[in-house]
Order: C-alpha cells, then sequence, then structure tokens
C-alpha cells in the first residue's frame, strides 16, 4: 500500500497532540515488559549459571551406564563382558571404564564401601583422583593383588580410627549380598535383595594398603579402589555395577546414550543434568514470567482505554474521514497504526527499563543472594551445584537477544490486539451520525 | 469552456428519507425527483429542517434513503453495498461542509492530500497504468507521496490559496480555511461537489467569493456543483435552484415571493 507511509505520518501527528497521554501509556507498557525482562534475565541467567557449573564439575564426554530394568516386567539387563564390547564398539566411543561396587567390613566393624576399577576408571574421572601418597595397585590379577587405594575420607577415618597407613595391611570380610554370593558364579541372572533368606554372607580377606588419595570433593573421598579383575573375583559377580562410556566429543554423548539404551541398559550423562536444571529453570522462568506479565495485562487495558477515549474524542473527525472516502478499514488501520507506534515505543522504552532493571538485579539483588546461597555452609558452602561460588564470579541476569526481541515482540502484540476494539468501534462509526457529534 | 452533456449526472426517483423522533414520524424527504445534468450548478433553497442537507447527504450517500432510487453518474446507488458507497464517495462526490471540518492538526496542504490517502489503492488494479496524466479525469490518481502533495498545492492554488499552504488551519481565516476545503473536495477528482450552505459561516463578502470559486470550478472544468443555502442571494448566481419544503421540491407555490429575488429560475423540471 503505498499510502501506508502517510497513514503512519499521520498517525505520528494524532499521537504528537496528546504527548502527554501517549508516554503515560507507552511507560506503563514499558513497565510490563521490562518486569518480564527482568525476571526472565533473572532465571536466564541463574539457569546459564547452573550450567556453567555442571559443565565445569561434570566430564560431558562421559556417559554412565548401568544395569537396565524393563518398565512393566522388571526384567533386569545387567553389564556382562559382552554387553562391554558391544559398547565399546559403537562409534565416537573412546574406551569404556567398567567399575564394581563392593562392601568390606573391617575387623572392627567399619563399613568400607569398595569400588574396583580398572585404569581406565582413572582416565574417566580425571582430575578427581590423585595419589596423595603411595602409588596404585598392581592390575595383575590372582591373590598376589590384593592391593587396595583409599579415597581422601577413608583414609582419614581409617587412619583416625584404626590407626592404619599406606603400607599396612588389614583384615577384612567381604560382604556378599544375594545370590551372587553363592559361590555358583554362574547365570549372574537374579533379582538383588533375595536369596538366602536376606541374610548376607561374609568371606574373609586381607588387603594391603598402596596409596592414599587427595580429596577429589565427590563420593570418591568415600570409596576404597581396588582392581576390578580382583573385585569382580572377590564378589563372585559375572556382571558389572556400571560403566563410564567416553565419547570423543561432547555432541556425540546423546547418541552414544541413545545405542547404549538400545541395547537394554540404562544411562545417564552430565547433560540430563543440564536438560534437568535448563527444565526446572523453564519452569520457573515461566511461572515468574507470567506473574510479571500481569503488568503487561494492565498495561493493555490501559491501550483499551486511551483508545476508546480517542474514539470518542475524534468522532467528528471518524465521520469526516468517511464522508471524504475512507473505507472502515481505512479508519480500523489509522487507528492501529497508532497502536503499532505505541506498541514500537513501548517496546522500545520497555527494552532499555529492562536491561536497567536487569543491571539493577545483578547489582542489588546478587549480594543478597550470594548471601542467602552460600550463608548456611560456610566456607564450603554454596549448594550442590556450587552455585553460591559461581554467582559470586558472574552476573546472575542474562539479558539475550531473544527476551529483547520477545520483549519487544510482547509490547507490539499487545497494544495492536488492544487496540483492535477500539479501531474496530471507530471503523463502524456511522458517517453522518459521527460527523453531527459535536 | 465546458461541454453542453445533456446527461442527467444525479437522479431521485421519489426518493423518502423518514426518521423517527421519540414515536412521531418525520419525513424528510417525501417523494423527491430530482435530475441534475452533468456540468450544473443547482442550488437548494428552502427553510431549516424542509430536508435540503438530507437530501444532500443521501445523495452524497452519507445517509441511506428510505425508498426511492438515486442514480449516480448513470448508475443506481446500493445503499446496502457499503464498499460501492465508500467507491462513489472516494471517486464520484466531493464534500464542502458550512463548519469547514479540516482536521486541526494538518496543515493546509496536508489537509488536501488526507482524501487522497484512502483513494490509493485501486491504482492497483491496472487501470491507470499508462501515464497518462492530466486529461484522463478520475484516472489521475497521484502515484507517490510526492506527487500526492504536489496534486495537493496545484489544488490549493487553483483555489486561490497559493502561498499560505504550510498553515495550520486554526492560523488561517474562514475563508482560507474553506478554499482549503473546496480544494480538498477536489482532492480525486470528483463529478460533483456538494456543498452544504458553504457560505453560511462566513461573512457576506467572504461567501460571496468562495461562492464565485464554485461558480469559477462549474465553469471552467465542469464540475457539477450542488449546493444547499439558506442565502437567496447566492442562490440566484446559480444555475438552477430547488426549492424543498416538507422534504418535497416545491411545485412552485412560492414562486411568486421568491420570483423577484431569484429572477425566475425555479425552472420547469421542478415537479
Amino acid at each position: 500500500m503505498t499510502a501506508m507511509k502517510d497513514l503512519f505520518a499521520l498517525a505520528c501527528r494524532q499521537l504528537g497532540r496528546k504527548k502527554l497521554r501517549v508516554f503515560l501509556i507507552v511507560l506503563g507498557i514499558a513497565i510490563g515488559v521490562a518486569a518480564v525482562i527482568g525476571v526472565t534475565s533473572l532465571g536466564e541467567g541463574i539457569r546459564v549459571q547452573a550450567v556453567e557449573q555442571i559443565k565445569a564439575s561434570h566430564d560431558l564426554t562421559t556417559v554412565a551406564v548401568s544395569a537396565g530394568v524393563e518398565q512393566g516386567t522388571g526384567s533386569v539387563t545387567l553389564i556382562t563382558d559382552s554387553k562391554l564390547a558391544a559398547i565399546e564398539a559403537e562409534k565416537h566411543v573412546l574406551f569404556v571404564a567398567p567399575f564394581v561396587k563392593d562392601a568390606f567390613v573391617t575387623q572392627n566393624n567399619t563399613y568400607l564401601a569398595v569400588t574396583g576399577v580398572s585404569p581406565d576408571y582413572r582416565r574417566v574421572q580425571g582430575h578427581g583422583l590423585e595419589l596423595a601418597e603411595g602409588r596404585w595397585f598392581d592390575e595383575g590379577e590372582g591373590e598376589g593383588s590384593n592391593e587396595v587405594v583409599l579415597g581422601y575420607g577413608v583414609a582419614k577415618r581409617l587412619a583416625l580410627v584404626e590407626g592404619l597407613e599406606v603400607g599396612d595391611e588389614f583384615a577384612v570380610k567381604i560382604r556378599l549380598y544375594g545370590e551372587y554370593g553363592g559361590g555358583t558364579g554362574g547365570e549372574g541372572q537374579g533379582q538383588e535383595g533375595q536369596g538366602w533368606g536376606g541374610h548376607p554372607k561374609d568371606k574373609p580377606a586381607v588387603f594391603k594398603i598402596v596409596g592414599r588419595l587427595k580429596s577429589s570433593a565427590d563420593e570418591h573421598d568415600n570409596q576404597v579402589f581396588v582392581a576390578i579383575a580382583r573385585a569382580k573375583e572377590l564378589d563372585e559377580k559375572e556382571a558389572y555395577d556400571g560403566v563410564f562410556v567416553k565419547v570423543d566429543d561432547p555432541a556425540f554423548a546423546g547418541s552414544v546414550r541413545a545405542r547404549v539404551e538400545g541395547l537394554g541398559l540404562s544411562a545417564h550423562s552430565a547433560q540430563d543434568v543440564i536438560d534437568e536444571v535448563n527444565r526446572l529453570m523453564l519452569a520457573v522462568t515461566v511461572v515468574l514470567g507470567f506473574f510479571s506479565g500481569i503488568s503487561l495485562v494492565v498495561g493493555a487495558l490501559m491501550v483499551v482505554n486511551t483508545m476508546i477515549i480517542s474514539v470518542y474524542e475524534r468522532t467528528k473527525e471518524i465521520g469526516l474521514s468517511k464522508a471524504l472516502g475512507a473505507s472502515d478499514s481505512d479508519i480500523l488501520k489509522m487507528f492501529l497504526a497508532e497502536c503499532v507506534i505505541i506498541g514500537v515505543l513501548g517496546g522500545i522504552l520497555g527494552d532499555l527499563l529492562g536491561l536497567s532493571f536487569a543491571w539493577l538485579i545483578d547489582a542489588v539483588g546478587k549480594p543478597f543472594l550470594v548471601s542467602a546461597l552460600c550463608g548456611g555452609g560456610g566456607a564450603g558452602g554454596g549448594g550442590e551445584l556450587g552455585l553460591g561460588a559461581g554467582l559470586q564470579a558472574g552476573s546472575i541476569t542474562a539479558v539475550t537477544p531473544e527476551i529483547l526481541a520477545v520483549g519487544f515482540a510482547f509490547s507490539l502484540v499487545l497494544s495492536v490486539v488492544s487496540g483492535l476494539y477500539p479501531a474496530r468501534r471507530a471503523a463502524r462509526l456511522n458517517p453522518l451520525d459521527a460527523l453531527r457529534q459535536i | 469552456m465546458r461541454e453542453e452533456i445533456n446527461e442527467m449526472i444525479i437522479e431521485t426517483r421519489g426518493l423518502r428519507k423518514y426518521y423517527w423522533l421519540g414515536r412521531e414520524k418525520v419525513a424528510a424527504l417525501d417523494g423527491v425527483n430530482l435530475g441534475v445534468e452533468a456540468g450544473e450548478f443547482v442550488s437548494i433553497v428552502g427553510p431549516s429542517g424542509s430536508g435540503k442537507s438530507t437530501l444532500l447527504n443521501v445523495l452524497g450517500c452519507l445517509d441511506a434513503p428510505t425508498g426511492g432510487a438515486v442514480f449516480l453518474d448513470g448508475e443506481q446507488v446500493d445503499y446496502k453495498n457499503k464498499r460501492s458507497l465508500v467507491a462513489l464517495r472516494r471517486k464520484v462526490v466531493g464534500f464542502v461542509f458550512q463548519t469547514f471540518n479540516l482536521l486541526p492538526t494538518l496543515n493546509a496542504v496536508e489537509n488536501v492530500v488526507y482524501p487522497m490517502i484512502f483513494n490509493t489503492r485501486e491504482k492497483k488494479k491496472g487501470e491507470g497504468r499508462g501515464k497518462r496524466r492530466g486529461e484522463g479525469r478520475s484516472e489521475s490518481r497521484s502515484e507517490s507521496r510526492s506527487e500526492r502533495r504536489a496534486k495537493a498545492r496545484r489544488l490549493l492554488e487553483r483555489v486561490g490559496l497559493g502561498s499560505r499552504v504550510e498553515h495550520l488551519p486554526s492560523e488561517l481565516s474562514g475563508g482560507e480555511q474553506q478554499r482549503i476545503a473546496v480544494a480538498r473536495a477536489l482532492a480525486n477528482d470528483p463529478k460533483i461537489i456538494l456543498a452544504d450552505e458553504p457560505t453560511g459561516n462566513l461573512d457576506s463578502r467572504t461567501g460571496a467569493k468562495i461562492l464565485e470559486l464554485l461558480k469559477r470550478l462549474n465553469d471552467e472544468e465542469g464540475k457539477t456543483v450542488v449546493m444547499v443555502t439558506h442565502d437567496l442571494e447566492s442562490a440566484k448566481r446559480t444555475g438552477k435552484v430547488v426549492e424543498i419544503l416538507d422534504g418535497r421540491i416545491s411545485d412552485g407555490r412560492l414562486d411568486g415571493r421568491l420570483d423577484g429575488r431569484l429572477d425566475g429560475r425555479l425552472d420547469g423540471r421542478l415537479q
């Protein structure tokens, strides 16, 4: 339409006639938009922080595999050697690191959680497993390899409670649960928690402590590590308790995971946690955004009100326009053009205000949030995700171009939709009646 | 010089228009048969409430009649068809009002451009494809924004307001405002100009000049002008006077009284 420019020029002129009113209405919408932008950017900022934390502390190229339980039938698919070989054969899989979980009980009835690991396991965990003292155990099988490496916490505890240091030997009972302990070593099938009427069976052994680890600040601190072959031998299991699958690129973690699940096993990666965080934060942001969006409704009502008043004021003008050849849709467009301008102004101002809201939240809200998150935990606090520590470093609001674009679109759509009813009312006026109005 | 076409550009047959005032039925138009030839200058006179303004509004497609038929430019007006009414208001008729009715926020040029804005669309239907400007009357629609403004300036010049085109209506005198209104009525090159008491809000000297302007448009450009007026002096100067009384075209009973002043111009076509 060639007259579009004229239409907008005209609309600008009309709005210019009542600058204060237009300013107030634009401000009303802008504040609504800014509230939504502020809240959304806060949600987005916290989400980004959390995800960054996860990425920093988790290896995204690792897929954790465990035995699969089929829904409904409850039948269990165990991680056998053949499954392991199948996983290893998958594309993009660098190596697999299986592990076996066991339990030892010392003479003094101290319970020790044991993990049988391969050298690859240490590569997967990377920085988490570093020796503080001593050496790793021999990988060889057989009776000679009754060597263990203690996690940071376990080492401390054993030193304190039982006076055991690196180089010492100690006797344990290996606690065997379920029918795996029956000595058959055969099928490797069945349900956990059953067999022998629920009584665990203990098997005596003597281990030598050959090393202890630095703190990894995770569950490995509380583990006793033993060579995986030895562990399997000791607990007479055929299957592994879990496998870490190392992928060459984080991008393929998902597809590898899917193929592992195709084998009937269950698999997880840090991406799951990230997805979870994303889902949670999205829900939180949407809910918060919805409530802050109520202020937008107020803005919309303002537009409706102002435009209705405007239609009343300009009834005669509308009648005149019709007498001069304006069609209903011309009148409709004239009013909607004004709404478009209001929406655009509201969007721009709303984005600017939103940016300053976000800045304000960062400046004022962050210290508050950080102290709230870190307060309970003292020096080592900050929650499980270490969010508090991350917050101190980064910004808690993230105003993305998408958020700004959505804020702008909100303003525009809202004011046009709000203007629809008044504009239709104007368009339907009878020209003669309108012209006669004083 | 104006060409003499003996063709009815406006024709009404048994035109009726009833209003309800409370429970009372008022016949604003009660069987009006009127014929106006292309290029005529007709004034409609009559006392207040005689129905002359109603007639003008019906002719201008602003009001729908209760009964009867109206033919504009050879075609019967379908008052139920909103779209065709809009088209007629755009292309066939141009309005001049007693109170000028200019948009106060727009300056003179913009006021004249205003009706053109509504009339830009149909050009796309390929009607005015070739650049045949000037001659073809309703085809010469302005193309671009600047062309529309240029045309508005030409029109303002034609009505004798060449110099003060950037002024707002509030800065201009009544006579000047009415000149803008006349230019605006010409914006879309209508064949018919409908003027509702165009001199009613002006002093007699200024009013006379506006009348002069309308006469000139009638003479030089062949615009058909239908003017409602109270002022018999003005009416006397138009080509034909139609008197309306109680919603009917007067059968000449008033002739005697008006005769001297109207110069006997109430002509025989009236019924």
